[in-house]
């Protein structure tokens, strides 16, 4: 598409810091024009190719009408975030997957790293206490969930993306993987939707929920299950 | 059987499908993948990451959060 007046793309290949083959040797990055109007709507629709967006869609439906419409609202927010983001690096780099990060070498001392350790395990430990001892569904409760759940969905997506070996997992393996976790849901599912409301419990058809309810019912349990959740976050984000 | 132990059994088939499949995968050589090595796979991408993140970070919301 021709342009009266140059872009920053033009800017840049006229700039002295680039060679004559209009390399940057100047720059660290290239100049990217902003996005019109139109090209971010593109944007948003590529990123809708991504079925991890669908999936929290899904997520967004079915928590927004069993009476969850806070959990609802995030899942939609991330849902479209990451879409737009998605579809966004696709544009700007189509047909090129992202260039991971070399792999991770360890350099701190064994000492710090120890106190580090340590010091996250006593974080980890007060946290569950702490948003344990409030009620289930309270607006402590949530705010601290919210709030720990932001800082550690912002991590892995600023991040960058990590060098993995390319091996291809096998076919039916996966496969069984999937069929299990997807009868979990669909099981969870129809017990949602047997209850006599979605925002009323069954117990001839009790969802995973209703079963936890006696589990996190007192302080002490709800502390233990935080504690193994946030476990879990530290693991997905060390990944 | 009433409904309520059949809907508990169906969950413990699921629980008891996972335990499996993740010793067939770390205790013998069926070609089957641990649930560590299907995460790696699925946060290899930035939107897989933010996926699963999001996806722990629900399971958080639905059991405590308003």
């Amino acid at each position: 598409m021709s342009r009266a007046v140059p872009g920053p793309e033009d800017r840049h290949t006229q700039n002295r810091d680039t060679d004559s083959a209009g390399k940057a040797t100047g720059c660290a990055e290239a100049v990217v024009t902003p996005p019109r109007p139109a090209g971010r709507a593109v944007a948003a629709l590529a990123g809708l190719r991504a079925p991890v967006v669908w999936i929290l869609l899904a997520i967004a439906f079915f928590t927004s009408i069993s009476g969850k419409p806070v959990d609802g609202a995030l899942m939609l927010i991330v849902a479209v975030g990451l879409a737009w983001d998605a579809g966004r690096r696709a544009l700007r780099h189509p047909g090129a997957g992202e260039a991971p990060a070399p792999a991770r070498t360890d350099r701190t001392p064994g000492r710090r790293r120890r106190f580090a350790v340590i010091a996250l395990l006593a974080g980890a430990v007060i946290y569950a206490g702490l948003v344990g001892s409030f009620t289930r569904y309270s607006w402590p409760a949530t705010a601290g969930i919210i709030g720990l759940g932001t800082v550690v969905v912002l991590i892995g997506w600023h991040a960058p993306v990590r060098a993995r070996p390319d091996g291809r997992l096998p076919l039916a393996g996966t496969l069984a993987w999937v069929v299990v976790i997807v009868a979990g849901c669909l099981w969870e599912l129809s017990a949602l939707l047997q209850q006599p409301s979605l925002t009323a419990d069954s117990y001839a058809h009790p969802t995973l929920s209703t079963l936890t309810d006696p589990l996190l019912a007192a302080s002490p349990g709800r502390a233990a299950v935080l504690l193994a959740w946030v476990a879990f976050g530290w693991y997905l984000v060390k990944r | 059987m009433t409904w309520h132990e059949v809907t508990i059994a169906g969950y413990l088939l699921v629980v008891g499908g996972i335990v499996v499949l993740q010793l067939l995968a770390t205790r013998t050589a069926v070609p089957v993948p641990s649930f560590g090595e299907l995460l790696s796979r699925a946060m290899r991408s930035r939107t897989g990451r933010v996926g699963v993140l999001v996806a722990w970070a629900w399971i958080g919301l639905h059991f405590f959060a308003r």
